[in-house]
């Protein structure tokens, strides 16, 4: 793999118009990568999935060099219906459409000709591989006292052309003081075998709120990473929800840094899998000052030979007193071979604090199934319901009615 | 309408029915009264089709053999079992839920289903009638109800079902006086030619109220005296221990 690395990254760099800074770090970051490799379950972080591992077993010649030179057809079918919303549209990892009808644009700026930062992260290989390979990283600013007025969605769209590529995307947003942003991240993937390779960085200032929805439903055999760094100051909100079902497998880390008093994160998801899908949640939620909160609630259906992962970790800072901390995971595993992994981690230098943490999982209840087929479900109608019932909850936490109606309908939940 | 030969059941090899025999002719009330561990909710629970028991013998009903229908089959044909342990079922709105078993019935019989608007006209009536906080319904099944409360969410989801059989184990226990009477006044509007109830309690109060027209004492798993409402009386003097 490594030959092939190096051969796609010259030619990365022959065929584009890098400036000679982003050159340089690229390089850097290509020869953390090549250093590093692709994580392996060794380490800490990936025990629970080796991605090493799975990237060999399912992708056969990956190949690490993307041509974006020519525009791919939008497929309009997968825009979401009953909703409006702005767009940007990426189709086979190439920016194909930029479109804000809904805002005023002096309150709304797009960059897409930055410099690259050295990863944040100095242990993840994946961002090295992100910043060597990534075409154009784009920054979306929300300025002071703006609220957009509807939702955008950044659709990730791939279609057949796209066959064992490794695709980097990066994507900064800023939301300036008192702004509002709601995001839906919407993946519809018609293509096969590639890994994708997804970095967000955002940052939310004093008295922002962010409203990040991560929509994730179509079957398909690609191999996801997704790294979401949110910082977060005084006052601000943030509140994410991952429904996590669609892609072979996905491995979405959030690492949320609580860097202002009053603020508060949220984060709610569903893994829904089933066939041989593997899908993890990893959290880092770090509580570095006074009064602040964070809430995360989990819940997994999972069935045939399935496996789905959640690590969360709250940390509490000695200086971040009062902390509200909160961590919740409950699974069904509809067959024996399913499997449930779940790492609950707390850990806090302060001691005025409240956290706490739970995990559960086991089969659906028998005796419930009893109840409900003695007024006339059959077996199937009555694991529907007592599913629905079980996901409902989670899925009731989303604060966007708007949204949470989508998201019930995509995920054909009653009520 | 029930016809019962000869049943016998066990649970992991042990004996809990056996040489069981009764039979419930339309329009009749029959009470079953017996000591902690007689067999009484084994029995209503292989009427109504749950898992886990070894079964021989015959149940009949409408001539059809019981044991060759699945537990929502049963529902379909008519028989209802009001549950001693109300199950909590946590995100299952109570209004959905009724709405979903009426018309997977209706459907079963081949009757027109019914829709929202009609659905919540018939739960209206039926939850006043019972005195039932209608508010409770939009909450989800059975989740925060106290135990009067559940009880009577069983006779209500009863009352609209219209069943043809209806098994009430033992929905006295966990009741107030004031409750118990609600609860009696909604079976005995229930009480037509075609249907038939086997109410299986351990104390005469409940019969007090609901006026059988059969008794039986159940004792180690089969019936040891039939009789009529007097029975009961004498079963409540007398006490289990001494009555064989």
């Amino acid at each position: 793999m490594e030959e092939q690395l190096k051969i796609d990254f010259e030619k990365l760099l022959e065929k584009s118009n890098f400036s000679k800074k982003n050159i340089e770090i690229k390089r850097k970051n290509f020869n953390n990568f090549i250093e590093k490799g692709f994580p392996n379950k060794r380490e800490e972080n990936w025990k629970f999935s080796d991605l090493n591992q799975i990237i060999s077993k399912n992708i056969k010649n990956l190949s690490f060099y993307n041509d974006l030179s020519k525009p791919n057809k939008i497929d309009q079918s997968t825009f979401i219906a009953g909703l409006e919303h702005n767009k940007l549209i990426f189709v086979n990892g190439r920016i194909e459409k930029i479109e804000f009808d809904y805002e005023e644009k002096n309150n709304i700026e797009i960059l897409d000709d930055l410099v690259l930062e050295k990863p944040n992260n100095a242990n993840n290989s994946l961002l090295f591989l992100n910043n060597a390979f990534v075409s154009k990283f784009f920054k979306l600013i929300v300025k002071k006292n703006y609220s957009l007025k509807k939702p955008l969605v950044i659709y990730n769209i791939t279609n057949k052309d796209l066959v064992s590529k490794s695709v980097n995307l990066k994507f900064d947003i800023l939301l300036e003081e008192n702004s509002s942003l709601k995001l839906i991240e919407f993946s519809n993937d018609k293509s096969t075998t590639n890994f994708i390779n997804i970095n967000y960085n955002f940052d939310v200032q004093k008295n922002s709120i962010l409203k990040n929805y991560k929509i994730d439903n179509n079957s398909n055999s690609n191999i996801k990473y997704y790294f979401n760094n949110i910082s977060q100051d005084t006052n601000s909100v943030s509140e994410i929800f991952l429904l996590s079902s669609g892609s072979e497998f996905i491995k979405n880390e959030i690492n949320c840094n609580l860097n202002g008093k009053y603020a508060s994160a949220f984060v709610n998801g569903v893994f829904l899998l089933n066939g041989s899908k593997h899908h993890e949640i990893k959290t880092n939620i770090n509580h570095l000052v006074e009064n602040t909160k964070s809430y995360q609630l989990i819940k997994s259906v999972l069935e045939d030979e399935s496996k789905a992962v959640y690590q969360g970790k709250i940390f509490v800072d000695s200086k971040a007193q009062k902390t509200d901390g909160y961590q919740l995971s409950k699974a069904i595993l509809l067959n024996e071979n399913t499997e449930f992994n779940a790492k609950p981690e707390l850990e806090i230098y302060a001691d005025d604090v409240k956290c706490s943490h739970g995990s559960s999982s086991g089969s659906l209840n028998e005796d419930s199934i009893f109840y409900l087929m003695s007024r006339g479900l059959n077996y199937k109608e009555a694991k529907k319901l007592l599913i629905n019932g079980f996901l409902l909850d989670v899925v009731e936490k989303i604060t966007d009615s708007e949204i949470k109606n989508l998201i019930k309908n995509i995920m054909s939940l009653k009520q | 309408m029930l016809k019962i030969k000869n049943l016998k059941a066990d649970i992991d090899s042990k004996s809990i029915l056996n040489n069981f025999n009764l039979e419930i002719k339309p329009g009749e009330v029959h009470a079953i009264m017996g000591p902690n561990g007689s067999g009484k909710s084994t029995l209503s629970n292989i009427l109504s089709g749950k898992k886990g028991y070894k079964v021989s013998g015959e149940v009949l009903f409408e001539n059809k053999n019981l044991f060759e229908l699945e537990t929502e089959e049963r529902a379909h044909k008519g028989i209802f079992l009001a549950f001693q342990y109300p199950l909590e079922i946590p995100g299952v709105n109570t209004n959905i839920f009724l709405k979903t078993s009426l018309n997977a019935i209706r459907k079963a019989n081949g009757e027109k289903e019914l829709d929202a608007i009609e659905f919540l006209k018939l739960v209206k009536l039926k939850a006043k009638n019972l005195k039932f906080d209608e508010e409770k319904l939009n909450r989800q099944l059975n989740v925060g109800f106290s135990g009067g409360e559940k009880k009577k969410n069983e006779i209500l989801q009863m009352s609209i079902l219209n069943p043809k059989l209806s098994i009430l184990d033992e929905t006295d226990s966990g009741l107030d006086i004031d409750a118990l009477k609600t609860v009696a006044a909604g079976v005995n509007s229930l009480r037509k030619n075609d249907n038939s109830f086997l109410i299986i309690t351990h104390y005469q109060r409940l019969l007090d109220y609901i006026k059988p027209d059969y008794v039986h004492v159940l004792m180690n798993g089969k019936i040891i005296k039939s009789g009529g409402p007097e029975l009961a009386l004498e079963l409540e003097n007398k006490g289990y221990e001494n009555f064989n």
